[in-house]
């Protein structure tokens, strides 16, 4: 059987489709940034105290809206606007990613649920 | 540098904490209905601008509190969110906050 420009294709895009999802799940390094952060929140996202939330495992492009609207004044809170008045898009987006990628202390919510996960 | 973020934290902690009703997370389970048409869907989009809204299991439910009563109050903005916490007493909030942040995962 011999090799078809098609099979070739077909190869390509396997290989192409395994890079990517091995791109996407790719641990990013700890951004010099979360030393900001990480005196309320945690180093990885599980906060000091339960006023802080946790992060760990929150949607990446939420936390980053969430800093973005702390920074142009869209959401107020004294702390968080004079954490992110030091941080470029640049920082924003890699603290999303970093704490996005912790172990999740979060999660999404069960609707057919029937009892309480933990007590 | 590191001690002065420590005094805030700690302050902000005390502040805060033990402001707010007792929450009952039976009660708050049928109170946190309406919350799982967006926050009980995998990856649920919020519609503009663009994102994914927030996972809540798991999350304090000092923050969570928090975060409805910045809502109620105006103080925080979101049309959708606006519009579901003004309807809520801080005993709902506290009873929803108790539910949620302990309420089953969906996988």
């Amino acid at each position: 059987m011999s090799t078809t420009i098609l099979d070739k294709v077909l190869i390509a895009a396997a290989f192409a489709a395994v890079a990517g999802v091995a791109q996407a799940t790719e641990q990013v390094e700890q951004p010099a940034a979360v030393a900001v952060c990480a005196t309320c929140h945690g180093e990885k996202g599980v906060s000091a105290a339960p006023i802080f939330p946790n992060l760990a495992g929150q949607h990446r492009n939420y936390i980053e809206h969430a800093l973005q609207a702390y920074k142009s004044g869209a959401r107020k809170n004294p702390i968080m606007a004079a954490q992110v008045a030091g941080l470029s898009d640049a920082d924003i987006k890699q603290l999303a990613a970093w704490f996005s990628q912790q172990p999740p202390a979060l999660y999404t919510l069960d609707p057919e649920a029937k009892t309480l996960q933990k007590e | 540098m590191k001690s002065a973020r420590w005094a805030v934290a700690l302050t902000a902690a005390l502040v805060c904490s033990s402001a707010f009703a007792e929450g009952n997370a039976e009660a708050g389970k049928i109170k946190a209905y309406t919350c799982y048409g967006c926050h009980g869907i995998l990856n649920y989009n919020n519609a503009y601008p663009t994102y994914h809204v927030p996972k809540l299991g798991g999350q304090h439910p000092e923050y969570i509190i928090a975060a409805l009563q910045a809502y109620k109050k105006g103080e925080r903005k979101h049309p959708t969110m606006t519009a579901q916490a003004s309807s809520l007493s801080d005993q709902d909030i506290a009873d929803i906050a108790a539910y949620i942040s302990k309420a089953p995962e969906l996988k």
